[in-house]
């Protein structure tokens, strides 16, 4: 198929316009040792010229599996039941391989998650983009670079030219995911998906690539399926958009209807879950206001290595002193959520360990009238009251002690209660995580991911501290268990009185939980205001820049809604 | 890959084979008492022993033996051969060229062997060919040299009616069909532990590869197959192999030793087995030297080589 | 998926073993004819009825000497295993807790020890100690330390860095505790697969010593020392050097399952987006 230029109104000269996209009546089961698992039932799906569908699940709803169905790549075991999925009409279940390799990267392209492990490490950048030129419409290596050079332009890239010789390690995460969509927009395809192309970066680059991918669409008018888990950012994208629960479509319709008055149970759910900053959670306001912990001037500095290592070559030798954090100061008030946000690199993880003695610092930590200079005063007593709660739930529990173990160690570690009221206060602990009592026998990998983040929640709490940060504790969950994570730490801490620190960069969720916000860019803290003051204009521009690129749920986004940076 | 980088690799060589001289010099100068004795046996004279203790000069405090050995070394000279009354760095280096010549052999042989299977099993999974090479590879490393060479020997090289000669050595430059008919089956000796490691371990890393995000993206985008693996795959899988071989390198000097033996090969091996038996000191010191300093310029070459395949580590 | 390719592993190697164990150690008893006899009438022949294996130059009935002879090599090859991973262990485990300069000097020895190729390295202890089967264990037990010593250090780095035993390092436990409890429990897996894999390593490299006659001594019927012994005859009966031969790769083959088996079932590889 040799087609000289991008043609995309090619299929306007065609008779009556059959969807770019539809699927009908289409079911997907894998065959494994338990017997066939239903992934897709009954899927009926139309995507028309120039519109842009959004498919909107949790993990495990089967919203990836729809995506290799269309593009015909599935495993050995996938069976497929029934259905039909055509492409303007031609019915690709027919398709040969041959004859879709003919048709993938050419007639329907794919925009991946994760730009980092989807482009060819080995290969320069111009290549990755040209050699689909070169492979569906017939280009020269030196016509398709040329080519290459200007999708990447109109992608946004700054300097397209230098970005053809460069490797994919040597630059940023936005940028790459400008060369998979350069690459995927190159043939002029008629359909893209686009799975969850956002979720591996960070706000600000996530929100460029939100604005790249509309004006893009705008251009060429190309129909596109826009996956994702995060209801706020689709509402963004999509014109229309059909929800995914366990395989099944449970609601479908006009994105601003489907959000404004949704039908089905799960959907209610879920755009419930999501956070809404104007929706106040947390916990009453602190009356006092003398602080229980603050950090004065704290840098952590990643020292070079040791003369002998240099010496011997195990590092670059890097002359460069790698800050980690600068002069942090910040105080946190009993009883208070102090949310501190940023984007990766802010340093914010490094002051969570900093305040939990795993860090080294300069600087000081003032903690009940005494004051720490170094990791080596922390005391056991400072480690009681202060406690800390990781992101990743799998990594945060010990594969082979039980939850009964994980949950004593701290009890008798501190000697909260004796011996004989460890079992009773286990029990108490999970009641207060509202995980039922039989679960202290069991092993983590018996527990879901939201469980695991409850016994580790627990754990914390276990000691009877008079703070807890959490440092990304909902970041690694699905967003309707988030909330229920989110809601039992307020909880807690309504009940035991004991301070948070909530490490974040979920902008909207920390609004509904924070009393105050501190934001880090870079290792430094640029700002730190009360919740109420949030859209006030004397915010530092970072932080305007985070709020304005953070995707809110709403039925109408109207620009003037937007802070002006 | 900076000049810095080389500089301190090489630096970081130098300290390994200080180390391992440092060690070689001691088990067998300084440890169980007296060389000399050891040497010449528990029946030698005292007048014997005084005689050799000066000639090796055992009188001396051990550093400055060390010292004098390093010394001699850094200047290609590693004294007299005791037994065989000749220049150490003579006989060791005929025997290093014949030694070099049977293990390059097996290097090549293993090279065009075990990489292309390695490949072209992952490519094709299932089926005949990954069982013969699943059972081909767990053989391969189950077999100590010795065994496969006496089992090659018996099949191959009967006296009547061998197809190999049973051993000895040609040189190649000396008549190229007679050189083939005597490292055919050490070469093959050696390289089959090798080969079976190597194609097990490209396979597996090829077929990581081939279910890699990139490949499938590749193949995603409409790519024909045979590109996606001669462009896509191949080049990632490649540099792993190469280490997989730098590290066998070191099975490879080991084998070496046995296999010499064996087939009556006079490279190092053989010259380290009978230095070994005769307790000829400076030999066994040159030899074990020059046996690491291979192996760590081995590792070095596979560094360098893996920096050329993968981009990332060129510019860490 | 990957189901089809571990099963007949795992089978096979547990049956191999079996089969190891069982000769291992009840060998020398189940040996129908006494190892040294001679049967000069049926000398140098291939299997039959009386002598299943067949007979070596003396008539000695192959089969029971091979039988005699295993405990010899496949015990070698634990009991070395065991010594080269106790010593190698502790000291990789050590500097992987101690970490900083005491980590790195000691790296820095362990990486010019294993410089040295195995078998060379072998060779130079076992002639300065003199020939022996003790003398090899310990020489086999030396050069398996700093390997081992490198993966123990390795496993407890990967280890110390996962976040419960930050959360115990947080929490203020004792460093006892957190070596004991978190770290050591977790970092076991990688040196089980690594010291089951050595074993047959062990094996090769005893028998090898056997056939150089730096292991085992005569009369012994260590299989090394067999194949040695049976390459004068190895054209008139090549059954002499093919059956300890055979019985060496086996008895190594059967580790060397193990350990594979061992590892994709204690370090399953994570699932596939």
């Amino acid at each position: 198929m040799n087609v000289a230029a991008p043609d995309f109104d090619r299929s306007r000269k065609d008779a009556p316009p059959a969807p770019v996209l539809s699927i009908l009546n289409y079911s997907l089961a894998y065959a494994t040792e338990r017997g066939p698992v239903d992934a897709l039932k009954a899927i009926d799906l139309k995507i028309e010229k120039g519109e842009t569908h959004g498919l909107v699940g949790e993990s495990g709803s089967g919203k990836s599996s729809m995506a290799w169905s269309i593009m015909r790549y599935l495993p050995a075991n996938a069976i497929e039941q029934a259905g039909a999925i055509r492409l303007a009409g031609e019915e690709l279940l027919q398709c040969s391989q041959r004859d879709m390799a003919d048709i993938r990267g050419q007639r329907i392209s794919m925009v991946f998650q994760d730009p980092s492990t989807s482009l060819n490490p080995a290969m320069r950048l111009g290549d990755q983009v040209s050699e689909v030129l070169v492979a569906h419409r017939g280009l020269s290596r030196a016509e398709a670079l040329e080519e290459a050079q200007a999708a990447l332009a109109r992608t946004g890239i700054a300097r397209p030219a230098d970005m053809l010789r460069r490797y994919p390690h040597e630059v940023s995460g936005g940028e790459k995911q400008r060369v998979v969509i350069a690459t995927a927009f190159a043939c002029a395809p008629q359909l893209i998906i686009f799975d969850e192309p956002t979720t591996a970066l960070d706000v600000l680059t996530a929100h460029q690539i939100l604005d790249l991918f509309n004006r893009l669409r705008d251009e060429t008018q190309v129909s596109a399926l826009y996956i994702s888990h995060d209801l706020g950012l689709v509402s963004r994208v999509a014109d229309t958009v059909s929800v995914l629960h366990k395989g099944t479509i449970v609601e479908r319709g006009d994105i601003g209807e489907v959000f404004r008055s949704p039908r089905d149970a799960y959907t209610k759910r879920l755009i419930e879950a999501v956070p809404d900053p104007d929706r106040w959670i947390g916990a009453d306001l602190p009356t006092e206001t003398s602080p229980l912990l603050s950090l004065d001037e704290v840098g952590v500095r990643y020292t070079p290595v040791s003369f002998l290592d240099r010496w011997l070559g195990s590092d670059d030798g890097d002359e460069n002193v790698f800050w980690g954090a600068k002069d942090v100061s910040l105080g946190i008030r009993k009883g208070e959520l102090l949310g501190i946000v940023g984007e990766s690199g802010s340093g914010k993880s490094t002051i969570a360990k900093v305040l939990s003695g795993l860090q080294d610092f300069t600087g000081a930590l003032d903690f009940e009238g005494s004051r720490i200079t170094a990791r080596k005063q922390i005391t056991r007593d400072y480690r009681r009251k202060v406690q800390i709660v990781f992101q990743h739930p799998d990594a945060s529990l010990n594969p082979r002690q039980t939850v009964a173990t994980i949950l004593s160690r701290p009890l008798k570690l501190y000697g909260i209660v004796p011996r004989s009221g460890i079992a009773e206060r286990i029990r108490q602990l999970l009641e207060l995580v509202r995980l039922p009592a039989d679960y202290a026998n069991r092993l983590p990998h018996q527990l879901s991911g939201g469980e695991k983040q409850r016994v580790a929640i627990a754990r914390a709490f276990a000691a009877e501290p008079d703070l807890v940060i959490c440092d990304e504790i909902t970041s690694a969950l699905d967003v309707s268990v988030q909330a229920t994570v989110a809601e039992l730490l307020v909880k807690l801490q309504r009940e035991t009185g004991a301070a948070c620190i909530f490490i974040t960069h979920d902008l909207n969720l920390i609004r509904q939980l924070a009393h105050r916000i501190a934001v880090m860019q870079r290792g430094r803290l640029v700002d730190l205001f009360d919740r109420a003051d949030a859209m006030a204009d004397d915010r530092h521009p970072y932080t305007k820049a985070l709020l304005n690129a953070v995707p809110v749920l709403s039925s109408e986004t109207s620009d003037s809604e937007r802070l002006t940076p | 890959m900076t000049s810095g980088y080389l500089l301190r690799r090489l630096a970081s060589i130098v300290l390994v084979l200080a180390i391992v001289t440092f060690a070689v010099f001691a088990i067998t100068t300084i440890l169980p008492g007296n060389a000399a004795v050891m040497i010449l046996g528990q029946y030698a004279t005292p007048d014997a022993v005084k005689a050799l203790e000066l000639q090796l000069h055992l009188d001396q405090p051990w550093y400055v033996q060390y010292l004098d050995w390093v010394g001699g070394a850094v200047r290609g000279d590693f004294g007299m051969s005791l037994r065989l009354s000749l220049p150490v760095s003579q006989v060791v280096g005929q025997a290093f060229v014949n030694s070099l010549v049977l293990a390059g052999t097996a290097l090549v042989l293993v090279t065009v062997v075990a990489i292309p299977l390695g490949a072209l099993t992952a490519v094709k999974r299932g089926g005949i060919a990954d069982l013969l090479l699943s059972i081909f590879s767990y053989l391969g490393t189950a077999l100590p040299e010795f065994v496969t060479a006496t089992l090659l020997l018996v099949i191959f090289a009967a006296p009547d009616n061998g197809i190999f000669p049973a051993g000895g050595y040609v040189a190649p430059w000396v008549d190229p069909a007679a050189f083939v008919a005597h490292v055919a089956l050490p070469a093959v000796t050696l390289g089959l532990v090798l080969m079976a490691h190597i194609s097990r371990q490209v396979r597996s890393e090829m077929s990581e590869v081939l279910n890699s995000d990139f490949v499938r993206a590749a193949r995603l985008k409409g790519l024909r197959e045979r590109r996606v693996i001669w462009r896509h795959a191949l080049p990632n899988s490649l540099a792993p192999a190469v280490a997989v071989i730098s590290l066998d390198i070191g099975y490879l000097l080991g084998g070496i030793i046995v296999v010499e033996e064996i087939f009556a090969w006079p490279g190092l091996g053989r010259l380290l087995i009978y230095a070994l038996e005769n307790r000829d000191l400076p030999v066994i010191q040159a030899v074990t030297l020059l046996l690491a300093a291979v192996y760590a310029l081995s590792n070095f070459v596979s560094d360098i080589v893996i920096a050329a395949l993968d981009p990332r580590v060129r510019h860490a | 998926m990957r189901r089809t390719a571990i099963a007949p592993n795992a089978v096979i190697a547990i049956l191999l073993l079996a089969l190891i164990a069982t000769v291992a150690i009840a060998g020398p008893w189940v040996a129908p004819y006494d190892p040294q006899a001679f049967f000069p009438m049926v000398r140098l022949q291939g299997p039959s009825a009386a002598h299943w294996l067949g007979t070596d130059e003396y008539g000695r009935d192959l089969l029971s000497r091979i039988l005699n002879g295993a405990p010899e090599t496949v015990l070698f090859g634990l009991f070395a295993t065991v010594f080269g991973v106790g010593i190698g262990a502790l000291i990789g485990v050590t500097a992987g807790v101690l970490g900083g300069w005491a980590d790195n000097a000691i790296m820095r020895v362990l990486d010019g020890l294993l410089a040295v190729p195995d078998l060379l390295f072998t060779l130079l202890i076992v002639t300065v100690l003199g020939a022996g089967m003790g003398h090899a264990m310990l020489a086999v037990a030396i050069v398996f330390a700093p390997g081992m010593a490198r993966i123990a250090r390795s496993s407890v780095l990967s280890v110390r860095t996962r976040d419960y035993v930050r959360a115990a390092v947080a929490r203020g436990e004792s460093g006892a505790y957190v070596v004991m409890r978190e770290v050591l429990p977790n970092a076991l897996s990688p040196i089980i697969v690594e010291s089951t894999i050595r074993v047959s390593f062990a094996i090769m490299i005893g028998a090898t010593l056997g056939f150089l006659g730096l292991g085992a001594q005569p009369p012994s019927t260590e299989w090394g020392l067999m194949v040695s012994q049976g390459r004068q005859y190895m054209f008139s009966n090549p059954w002499c050097v093919a059956v300890p031969g055979i019985s060496i790769a086996l008895a190594a083959l059967g580790f060397n399952l193990a350990g594979d088996a061992l590892r994709d079932s204690l370090d399953p590889r994570g699932s596939r987006r």
